[in-house]
């Protein structure tokens, strides 16, 4: 093995054994595992009041991967957010960066472990993401989509984390920065989306050409015209309103973790091309936001009524179509939270880098 | 003393802000020495020791640290040196032999030879009966000591020790002063900073002088040397000495509870006196400067600094 390998495991080592022997990592530890456990207990009686043949396991399974993004994007944080300034502020830092390794290697090591601490709460919820696949339901390329985000999605909070614990001085202050960043893309895309969809709004047009029905004698059995071609159209009557662009701002929205966990798990269908679970759902919501909306609209009723609305009616898509026109999202998700995670760190190092030029205020280095 | 310098440092100066903390030091020390660092709380001796430990850039000036820049070549400067911060931080929950271990693996020494080197260092240091505690347990001057030996993991040739000595007893500051005494024996250039000036005086070959974030002058230190400074006598008879200083016509500066002080211009002049007083027939049984050398220069550069 390489020494800079070496090194980073040594880091990252020394940091697991001084956190896992903590008393707060064993109580969080068993807090994450009773609370989905009463989730998913509750969430078992509420669905079943939907269903009666117990068929909506796949619902059950994708809150419970939900409410474990929510736990573990909420314990990250701390157990991540002071990995490097709290230990500058212990004096144990400074000993570290005089040794061969260097800036890179500590800030990553830091992060790795971090990254590992936080798995070590999805694992105290997989027994219940087990026990939702068991019953069944769950399709497995939806089981390794969603976990495999999920991981991502940790990492991507503990390097954030760990990233600003090197930017800012105070541990306290670093960690309610990760906290605040958690909550923007989690819940500022959502408020960003919405706002930002109705402050950008467009002028659409509907123009609509009445016929005129006394210009010809309509069958009352059938509700058409006797002879189509007597109709005559009356002056096309235009309407003009404002429709919110959601299609310029989704991007928010795929910026959000549950939707990049949402979209990223293959949807299933049921007859009618509707979606079967949570994760389809939430998947065709942001699919759909990408569709512009129609801003030259004709409704020809003359036309209609002369063809005997042979041809009418042809714009409707159904949800599986809709999904199947689009662009998925996930990965934009994905990217924007990467770099974010990579600019974090990339901070972090640059903040730690011995010999140092410029100090953070008011702390000392040693 | 031929060979390059373990330390060099010209005209070095560090600034935090409006706060100068370091304005200009310039000084060597060399293989198998002790330099003693000396100024005043504030003065900047360990903004000085952070820049000679590669985790300050400074603002102005060069140093070498056997024979390589902290700043274009960090590396190869750690992998010689050895620091010893006055902060004690220590990872609390590894054990005194887990820390040293870890240390020498942070310095890629291979886990076999890791394990030997602590082995040795808790002997080295006397920690042995706690080799197997947590580090949060150690007492302040354990934790010195564990500091000390994590320092020296890597047997680094230069050796920088900031206030080694504060909160050890007197037989752990003994041990301390033998020990670093042996490593310059060994060929280590060592630093100490202290202001425990009479410590300093028992084990360092040379010192450096800072005040104000400024290193005193070879010249001046030299004049500050040679200075008046008290020495003290101690007779069988006191009443006797008293009657023969009156006799000799020599002026007092005074007495304390050890014996009574004359100020003397140079060792020279202290020889002549004493040769002048066993010859008017008084027996003294104890005789030597009141203070110590490094004392007797800081205090008189110090003076001459404020006038």
């Amino acid at each position: 093995m390489s020494p800079w390998i070496t090194g980073l495991g040594t880091i990252a080592a020394l940091e697991l054994r001084q956190r896992v022997r903590s008393v707060a990592w064993l109580v969080l530890l068993i807090v994450v595992f009773v609370i989905v456990g009463i989730v998913t207990l509750l969430l078992w009686f509420a669905l079943a009041q939907f269903s009666d043949e117990g068929a909506d396991n796949a619902a059950i399974y994708s809150s419970i991967i939900f409410f474990v993004l929510l736990v573990g994007t909420l314990v990250t944080p701390a157990i991540s957010g002071g990995a490097i300034n709290a230990e500058r502020d212990a004096g144990t830092l400074a000993t570290t960066q005089v040794t061969l390794v260097s800036a890179p290697q500590i800030v990553i090591g830091k992060f790795l472990a971090a990254w590992t601490i936080a798995l070590t709460f999805l694992a105290a919820a997989l027994p219940f993401v087990i026990l939702a696949v068991v019953v069944g339901g769950v399709p497995f390329l939806t089981l390794v989509s969603s976990l495999g985000v999920l991981v991502i999605e940790l990492g991507i909070v503990a390097a954030i984390g760990v990233g600003l614990s090197g930017l800012q001085t105070r541990a306290l202050f670093s960690v309610v920065t990760t906290y605040l960043v958690v909550a923007a893309l989690s819940i500022g895309t959502l408020i960003a989306f919405g706002l930002g969809g109705l402050a950008n709004q467009s002028e659409a047009t509907n123009t609509y050409i009445p016929a005129d029905y006394s210009s010809g004698d309509i069958d009352p059995t059938t509700g058409y015209p006797e002879n189509p071609d007597e109709i005559e159209c009356l002056e096309p009557q235009v309407s003009t309103y404002s429709v919110p662009r959601f299609d310029r701002v989704w991007a928010f929205l795929a910026a959000n973790p549950y939707v990049v966990l949402a979209d990223a798990s293959p949807t299933t269908f049921d007859r009618n091309g509707n979606p079967e679970d949570l994760f389809g759902g939430i998947g065709l919501g942001i699919r759909a936001a990408q569709v512009p909306p129609e801003l030259e609209s004709v409704y020809d009723e003359c036309e209609n009524l002369r063809s005997g609305f042979q041809e009418g009616d042809g714009d409707y898509q159904t949800p599986e179509e809709i999904y199947n026109s689009t662009v998925p999202s996930w990965f934009v998700g994905l990217i924007i939270h990467v770099v974010l995670a990579a600019l974090a760190l990339w901070g972090g190092i640059a903040r730690t880098r011995t010999p140092a030029r410029i100090l953070p205020k008011g702390s000392r280095i040693a | 003393m031929n060979q390059a310098p373990a330390i060099a440092v010209e005209s070095v100066a560090r600034s935090f802000g409006p706060v100068h903390a370091v304005r200009d030091v310039s000084f060597e020390a060399h293989a198998g020495s002790v330099t003693a660092l000396i100024g005043p709380n504030g003065s900047g001796k360990t903004t000085l020791l952070l820049m000679l430990a590669s985790l300050l850039v400074p603002d102005h000036g060069t140093i070498r640290i056997g024979g390589h820049d902290p700043v274009a070549d960090p590396r190869a400067v750690r992998r010689v040196m050895g620091w010893m911060p006055d902060v004690l931080g220590s990872w609390a929950t590894l054990t005194v032999r887990q820390t040293l271990e870890t240390t020498a693996r942070l310095y890629e020494i291979d886990a076999a030879q890791a394990r030997i080197r602590a082995a040795e260092l808790i002997d080295l240091v006397g920690l042995d009966e706690l080799a197997d505690q947590p580090t949060r347990v150690l007492s302040r001057g354990q934790k010195q000591r564990l500091s000390l030996a994590r320092a020296l993991v890597h047997r680094p040739s230069v050796l920088l020790l900031d206030e080694p000595a504060s909160g050890l007893d007197p037989a752990a500051r003994i041990d301390l002063r033998v020990l670093v005494r042996r490593l310059a024996n060994e060929g280590a250039a060592i630093l100490v900073s202290s202001h425990v000036l009479a410590e300093l005086d028992e084990m360092a070959d040379d010192a450096v002088y800072l005040d104000h974030g400024v290193t005193a002058s070879r010249a001046s230190v030299e004049a500050s040397r040679a200075t008046v400074r008290d020495w003290r006598i101690r007779a069988l008879d006191a009443a006797a000495l008293t009657t023969a200083l009156t006799e000799l016509a020599i002026p007092t500066s005074g007495a304390d509870h050890l014996g009574t002080l004359i100020p003397v211009a140079g060792e020279a002049d202290a020889a002549a006196l004493l040769t002048r007083l066993t010859a008017h027939g008084v027996q003294i049984s104890a005789y030597g400067p009141a203070v110590g050398d490094l004392e007797h220069t800081f205090l008189d550069l110090a003076k001459g600094g404020r006038s």
